[in-house]
């Protein structure tokens, strides 16, 4: 695969913020990581995983709802933060 | 809900295959415009280095969406969102696909031909060499001119809203009203764009588009009249009267 998704990281965060929802989202170069990302998550931490299945075109593109199910955390991979601007 | 990014950087080692350096040592390029994915951007010392021991200068920019200096968005397809101000005489894309490298080629669109450059991809990944241009995007850059022009001679026009907060643009899209008051404007909310959509809307005569300013360009041939990006709309006529690489086509 060759890329670092820094597992541990995120292992860290989800247990220190005590999240027990925890929502993943993947480029689609990502996505067939994604059973082993949750997996390991679920193993680490105890705290249930959704996965979304829509895109994920960049950190511009987080999904919408998420918050309304309870979800504590939403973890994104494959982008940085994104800083809008008033038109393009 | 607290939102964490990880960028997945690319663990593998990150430097110019044989192929790309002797492109550009061939075409006696001198100072070439460094770019990357986000995956990339932050291990370009070797590229750098090398590109350096070759006698070849680098420049590169913070483009005003990104995080970090290097990195270029699919959405830096307008090229005064790469806030480059030195000359170069080519550009270095570091990375995989070709998405990332598009937007380079999208952002010359407007560009007189003297000013418009090549964009040379590595792909550290397959150590590959991929030269991309004005060309690649011919097809679509005719038809969105075709679209400029219905814009410009529609009087009832779709504008495309994204409810995505990291993408909406709703208030400036408005503006239209103001620049175009002899057209009248109908606008659309959707998440991802629906394009089944599009045809139920038949009094539309041309689209504007204000979500992801890729959408008016990679997707164009999916809109049957026709889209535009918000930002070209506004400066429709200006656009189209350019010395420019779209119009020259």
């Amino acid at each position: 695969m060759g890329y670092d998704l820094e597992l541990s990281k995120v292992v860290q965060e989800i247990t220190k913020s005590k999240g027990k929802l925890v929502c993943i989202q993947l480029p689609d170069g990502l996505k067939p990581q994604a059973m082993m990302i949750v997996d390991t998550i679920q193993a680490e931490t105890g705290a249930r995983v959704l996965i979304w299945l829509g895109s994920n075109f960049g950190a511009c593109d987080i999904p919408l709802g998420v918050k309304n199910l309870g979800v504590d955390l939403m973890i994104c991979w494959g982008h940085n933060p994104f800083h809008k601007k008033v038109g393009w | 809900m607290k939102v964490l990014f990880f960028d997945a950087p690319y663990f593998g080692k990150v430097e110019l295959a044989k192929k790309t350096l002797e492109y550009i040592l061939k075409k006696k390029y001198k100072i070439i415009a460094l770019y990357a994915s986000v995956q990339f951007c932050n291990q370009l010392d070797v590229v750098k280095k090398q590109l350096e021991a070759a006698g070849i200068a680098w420049v590169t920019s913070k483009a005003d969406r990104t995080h970090v200096t290097s990195q270029v968005l699919g959405c830096d397809n307008y090229h005064s969102s790469l806030n480059l101000k030195a000359q170069a005489d080519a550009y270095l894309y570091v990375g995989d696909g070709k998405f990332h490298p598009l937007a380079l080629v999208y952002g010359q669109k407007d560009l007189s031909k003297d000013e418009v450059k090549e964009i040379i991809c590595n792909d550290p990944i397959e150590k590959k060499f991929e030269l991309l241009d004005i060309l690649h995007i011919k097809t679509i850059l005719k038809k969105y001119k075709g679209s400029l022009l219905k814009f410009l001679n529609a009087t009832t026009v779709g504008v495309l809203i994204t409810v995505k907060p990291g993408q909406e643009q709703m208030k400036p899209s408005f503006y239209l009203e103001k620049k175009f008051p002899n057209k009248k404007f109908y606008y659309f909310l959707d998440n991802v764009v629906s394009f089944d959509q599009l045809e139920n809307f038949p009094f539309v005569k041309v689209w504007v588009n204000t979500t992801c300013p890729r959408v008016g360009f990679d997707d164009q041939l999916k809109f049957e009249k026709g889209v535009i990006n918000l930002n070209d709309a506004l400066e429709a006529e200006a656009i189209l009267g350019k010395d420019s690489a779209m119009n020259g086509l």
